[in-house]
C-alpha cells in the first residue's frame, strides 16, 4: 500500500511538515509559479498563527516580488476574511499560509484567484504545470515593487456581514454567547463581531500564540469544555470555530452539541425564510436540507465534495445559500466562501427573529442519524469497486457525480474513493441510528466481496 | 550568459537572472546551517531588489533555527560593527556595493564582524553544494528582533574615535553624494555630529541610482560642480553601502579613487605604528607614503577579506584598496566609508591645509584600469595565457599575474565579483601604462574571438 507522503499537493494547495517536506525553498517555488501564473499584480498575503508562518510567508513574499507582483501583507486573519478582501480590494490573487486543522508540525500554502475564490481544478492544473516545468518569469530589479502592509483589514469583512443582517433584532435580544476560537485566526475578529451584535460574551481560546488548546476540528468530541461553559454561563448559544474560521459548530442553551449539519440547516432555513432561491450543498450533507428546500419550494443542487465544487455550482445556478454538512456555510450575499462569521450572524438572526431558543429551532427539523466509515483500499481498486457498485445499483435512484450515492425515500448512502488517501469513504443517513448502521454494514460487506473478486 | 559570481565577499548576480529567491534561500540556509545556534543580523542597502532578497534571507535563517536581528536599511560597515558589538553569530549584508542597480549580492560576515576567511568560505560552499540544510522543526520558531537602532549605536562609538572638536572648529562645508544608497539620510546625522555644514545630493535613499554607485571620477561630475559652486572644502562620493569613498578637492578636481588610501595613510601613519596592507592592483603611491614613514607594504590578493585577514595577522596600521575602501587599526576591521570621511576631515582640520594641497604632497603616477568581459569558465585560463606576453619577466602569481618593471607595473586578474578580466597598469608616464593595457586587451580579445 502507498505510504502517505508528508508533502501533499492538491486542489486546495500544498501542505507538508515544516523543515522536512515543506522548506522555504519549496514554498518559494510554489509562490514563484503562482506569481508567474497570475502575472504582475497585487497579491494579498495572510497567515494563520502557526509559529512557522512568518518563515514561510517571507519565502513566499520573496518569490512574489521576484516575479513582479506586489505583496499586500494583512497578517493573521481568518480564511473567509482573506477570500472576501481579495475580491473587495481587487487583488490579482492571494496566498494564505495555513494548514487548517493539521498538527502544529505542519503548515501549507493556499492559493486564491482574483475573484476571491480558490483556484478551479483546471486553473490548478495550469498553475502546477508552471511549477513542474520550473520556468518562472522573474523581472529585472527595476520592476520589483515595494511590499505593502494593511492593518485592521478584517474590519471591512465584518462591516459587510453586519450590513446584511437584521442588526436591530439581534441587538435587542442581548444574547449570551460562549465562543471558542480554538486559538485560531478567528480570534482576531470574533470578539469584535459579537460585540457589534450586542452579545454578552464569554470567550475561550482567543490567545493567538501559535499553539492550539485543543484539536481544532469542530466536531462533537472536541466540544466538551464548550458545552460545560455554556451551561455554567447560562448562555443562549455556544460557538466553535475551526482554526481557519471557515467552519462553525453550535452548542444549544442546554449545553448539547447537535452536530455540524445543523449549522447548515439553520442558516439555510433562515435565508430561505426571507427570500426564495436555489440551494447548493455537497452530496454528503444531511437530507434535512432537502426537507427545508422542499418546505420553501426551492430547487436544491448536490455537488461533488470539496468547497470549490460547491462554490462553482452555487455561482452557476445563482444559489442564494449553500455549503457543506461540516459546518461550512456559504452565503453569496457576503462572499461565495465558507464563513463561520456569516454562520454565526445567520444563526443569531434566526433566533432573534423567531424568538425561539436554539434547541427549539433544532427540534423543529426532522431528526436524522448520520454515520461515517472508511475502508482501506488501493486507489485503483477503489475506483473499480465503486464502478461495479454503480452497475449493480443502476436501477435505484443514484447520483454518480462523485463516487456513488444511492437515494431511497428516507435514507441514502454515499460511497466515494478518497482523493488524498487510499481509502473508500462511506456515509449513510436514515431516520434511525439502527437503520443507518445496517445500511453501512451491508455496503461495507458488499464492497469487501467486490474487492476480493476484483483482485 | 547568466551573471553569477561566488567568492569570499559573497554571492553576487543580476537580479532575476542568476540571483533568484531560490538561490538566495539556498545560500542563506547554508550560512544558517554552518553557524552555531544563536542570533544573526540582516541588513541591506536601498536597491529595489533589497526587500525581495531580505525576505528570502530571513526565511532561511529562521528555518535553520536562528533568531534574526533585522537592521533594515543599513550600510555594511555599520552591520559589521554591530555584529561584533552584540556578539551575534554572524550577519548577512544585502548589497552589491559599487555594482549597477540591476545587481545585488549576499555578503557574509562572521562573528568578528569581518568577511568570511577562506576556510569559512570553503565550508559555506561545501554545505551549499551538498544542499543538505539543518532545518528546525515547526513546534517552536525563533523570532525576528527589530529593537536595535543601528545608527545610534554606531555613531555614538565613532564620535569618540575622531577629533570632532577640531573638525567642528574648522567650520567645514562639504558636498556628499550617497547615490541614493544606504548612506542616504544617515549622512545628515553624521555631518551634524561633526559640526559640518552638509550639502547633499542623491540623498533620498530610494535605490534609484542617478549614476553607477561606483566612487570614481566618471561618476563625480555632479559633486565636483557643486563643490565649486558652493565653495565647499571637500566632496565625497560614496558607493551604495558606504564601504568606498572617492574625493573631490575644493578646486573641483575629481580625484581618482586610488588617492583615498595613500592620502589617509600619509596622515594616519604619522601616529599609528604598523605596516600597510594593500592588494596587487593598487597604485604605488602608497609605497612612497609608507617609505616616508619607514613602513613595510604587504601586497595581498584583491578583496576586502584578504586585506582584513592580512591586516589582523600583521598588526597593520592601515589596509585598503585602490577602489577607495580601507580599514584602520583602532577603528574596526572593515572597509568603512564613515571612518574615511571622518579622517579626511580630521586631517584637513589638524593640518589646516586644503585638500588640494594635501594631495599635491603625494607622488603622482598614471594608473590605467580596463576590463574585458569573458565567459566565467575561461576567466582563469585566459589570465594564465597572458603570461606569453611577458615570457622573460618575473611574475607574482598570488592573484592572477603581476609584472613589475622599472617604469611600470601591470596586473591582470579575474574579477571575483563579475565575469570579467581586469587589467591595471601604472607608470610615471601615462602613455606607457596605456600601451601595456592595450597590448593585453588586444591579446585577450584575439584569444576569445
Amino acid at each position: 500500500m502507498r505510504k502517505a507522503l508528508p508533502l501533499k499537493v492538491s486542489v486546495s494547495g500544498v501542505r507538508g511538515i515544516v523543515g522536512e517536506s515543506l522548506t522555504p525553498q519549496i514554498a518559494a517555488r510554489f509562490a514563484a509559479a503562482f506569481g508567474t501564473y497570475l502575472g504582475p499584480g497585487m497579491i494579498m498575503i495572510g497567515q494563520d498563527p502557526r509559529p512557522s508562518g512568518v518563515m514561510l510567508k517571507k519565502a513566499v513574499i520573496s518569490s512574489l516580488l521576484a516575479t513582479g507582483c506586489q505583496p499586500v501583507e494583512v497578517g493573521i486573519l481568518p480564511i473567509p476574511t482573506i477570500l472576501f478582501l481579495t475580491k473587495e480590494k481587487q487583488m490579482a490573487g492571494a496566498v494564505v499560509i495555513t494548514a487548517s486543522h493539521n498538527p502544529l508540525e505542519w503548515n501549507g500554502l493556499k492559493f486564491i484567484g482574483p475573484e476571491g475564490l480558490y483556484l478551479k481544478a483546471s486553473q490548478v492544473e495550469e498553475f502546477l504545470d508552471i511549477f513542474h516545468q520550473g520556468e518562472f518569469t522573474f523581472v529585472p530589479a527595476e520592476r520589483i515593487k515595494p511590499i505593502l502592509q494593511e492593518k485592521n483589514a478584517g474590519e471591512l469583512h465584518l462591516q459587510k456581514i453586519l450590513s446584511q443582517l437584521n442588526l436591530k433584532a439581534i441587538r435587542r435580544r442581548k444574547f449570551r454567547v460562549v465562543a471558542d476560537c480554538a486559538n485560531g485566526a478567528g480570534a482576531t475578529l470574533m470578539p469584535q463581531f459579537l460585540k457589534e451584535l450586542g452579545c454578552q460574551v464569554l470567550l475561550l481560546n482567543t490567545e493567538i500564540t501559535g499553539s492550539f488548546a485543543h484539536q481544532s476540528e469542530p466536531v462533537a468530541e472536541n466540544l466538551s469544555t464548550l458545552c460545560e461553559k455554556v451551561r455554567h454561563f447560562k448562555a443562549d448559544l455556544g460557538l466553535a470555530q475551526d482554526a481557519d474560521a471557515d467552519r462553525l459548530a453550535l452548542v444549544d442553551e442546554k449545553g448539547r452539541a447537535p452536530g455540524e449539519d445543523f449549522t447548515l440547516a439553520l442558516t439555510v432555513d433562515q435565508v430561505l425564510r426571507k427570500k426564495k432561491g436555489p440551494v447548493a450543498v455537497n452530496l454528503s450533507a444531511s437530507m434535512v436540507i432537502d426537507d427545508i428546500a422542499r418546505k420553501y419550494r426551492v430547487p436544491i443542487f448536490r455537488t461533488k465534495i470539496g468547497e470549490s465544487n460547491v462554490v462553482e455550482k452555487m455561482l452557476e445556478v445563482r444559489a442564494i445559500i449553500g455549503g457543506e454538512g461540516n459546518g461550512g456555510v456559504i452565503w453569496p450575499a457576503v462572499h461565495p466562501s465558507r464563513d463561520s462569521f456569516v454562520a454565526t450572524g445567520l444563526v443569531l438572526e434566526h433566533m432573534a427573529e423567531s424568538g425561539k431558543t436554539l434547541s427549539q429551532l433544532i427540534q423543529s427539523f426532522p431528526r436524522y442519524f448520520m454515520l461515517k466509515d472508511k475502508l482501506p483500499c488501493p486507489s485503483e481498486l477503489a475506483f473499480q469497486a465503486v464502478t461495479e457498485l454503480r452497475r449493480r445499483y443502476s436501477k435505484e435512484t443514484t447520483s454518480t457525480v462523485d463516487g456513488l450515492k444511492i437515494i431511497w425515500p428516507d435514507s441514502w448512502i454515499h460511497l466515494r474513493p478518497s482523493n488524498t488517501e487510499p481509502i473508500i469513504r462511506l456515509i449513510a443517513e436514515s431516520r434511525s441510528a439502527a437503520r443507518t448502521r445496517k445500511i453501512l454494514v451491508s455496503f461495507k460487506k458488499e464492497l469487501l466481496e467486490i474487492m476480493k473478486k476484483l483482485s | 550568459m547568466k551573471l553569477l559570481k561566488v567568492s569570499l565577499s559573497g554571492v553576487r548576480g543580476v537580479v532575476g537572472q542568476a540571483l533568484t529567491p531560490e538561490l538566495v534561500l539556498d545560500f542563506a540556509c547554508a550560512f544558517g546551517t554552518m553557524l552555531p545556534a544563536g542570533p544573526i543580523m540582516v541588513g541591506r542597502d536601498t536597491r529595489k531588489s533589497g526587500p525581495m532578497i531580505q525576505e528570502a534571507v530571513i526565511s532561511s535563517l529562521l528555518s535553520t533555527g536562528h533568531e534574526v536581528i533585522d537592521l533594515g536599511l543599513c550600510p555594511t560597515p555599520i552591520i559589521q560593527f554591530l555584529t561584533k558589538k552584540y556578539k551575534v553569530r554572524g550577519a548577512i549584508s544585502i548589497t552589491a556595493g559599487h555594482n549597477p542597480a540591476e545587481w545585488n549580492a549576499l555578503n557574509f560576515i562572521n562573528s568578528s564582524g569581518t568577511y568570511l576567511n577562506e576556510f569559512q568560505g570553503a565550508d559555506l560552499l561545501d554545505i551549499y553544494h551538498l544542499n543538505r540544510f539543518r532545518y528546525k522543526s515547526a513546534r517552536k520558531f525563533p523570532k525576528i528582533i527589530h529593537e536595535i537602532n543601528p545608527a545610534e549605536v554606531y555613531f555614538s562609538w565613532l564620535r569618540n574615535k575622531i577629533k570632532i572638536k577640531e573638525i567642528g572648529q574648522a567650520k567645514f562645508k562639504v558636498v556628499v553624494d550617497p547615490c541614493n544608497g544606504a548612506g542616504s539620510k544617515l549622512i545628515d546625522r553624521f555631518m551634524s555630529e561633526l559640526g559640518v555644514e552638509l550639502i547633499a545630493i542623491n540623498n533620498e535613499g530610494n535605490g534609484y541610482f542617478p549614476h553607477d554607485p561606483e566612487p570614481r571620477p566618471r561618476n563625480a561630475g555632479e559633486v565636483a560642480s557643486l563643490v565649486k559652486a558652493t565653495g565647499a572644502q571637500v566632496g565625497f562620493l560614496l558607493n551604495s553601502d558606504v564601504s568606498r569613498v572617492s574625493l573631490i578637492t575644493e578646486t573641483g578636481e575629481t580625484l581618482s579613487e586610488e588617492y583615498t588610501l595613500p592620502l589617509i595613510a600619509s596622515y594616519y601613519l604619522g601616529f599609528q605604528p604598523g605596516p600597510v596592507v594593500t592588494n596587487l592592483s593598487t597604485s604605488m603611491m602608497v609605497e612612497e607614503v609608507a617609505k616616508k614613514f619607514g613602513r613595510q607594504v604587504i601586497r595581498t590578493r584583491v578583496g576586502q577579506s584578504s586585506i582584513i585577514q592580512t591586516m589582523l595577522q600583521e598588526g597593520a596600521a592601515i589596509g585598503g584598496e585602490g577602489s577607495g575602501g580601507l580599514a584602520l587599526k583602532n577603528f574596526q576591521p572593515a572597509f568603512d566609508g564613515w571612518v574615511i570621511m571622518g579622517l579626511v576631515l580630521e586631517m584637513m582640520a589638524i593640518s589646516q591645509k586644503k585638500l588640494s594641497e594635501l594631495v599635491r604632497e603625494l607622488p603622482r603616477y598614471h594608473i590605467v584600469k580596463d576590463k574585458i568581459v569573458c565567459p566565467p569558465h575561461r576567466l582563469h585560463s585566459l589570465v594564465a595565457e597572458t603570461r606569453k606576453l611577458y615570457p622573460e619577466k618575473e611574475i607574482n602569481s598570488t592573484d592572477g599575474l603581476r609584472i613589475t618593471e622599472k617604469d611600470f607595473w601591470i596586473h591582470i586578474r579575474a574579477s571575483a565579483t563579475e565575469p570579467i578580466i581586469r587589467i591595471i597598469a601604472e607608470s610615471p608616464s601615462k602613455n606607457r601604462a596605456q600601451l601595456e593595457v592595450d597590448r593585453v586587451l588586444t591579446f585577450l580579445s584575439r584569444l576569445m574571438s
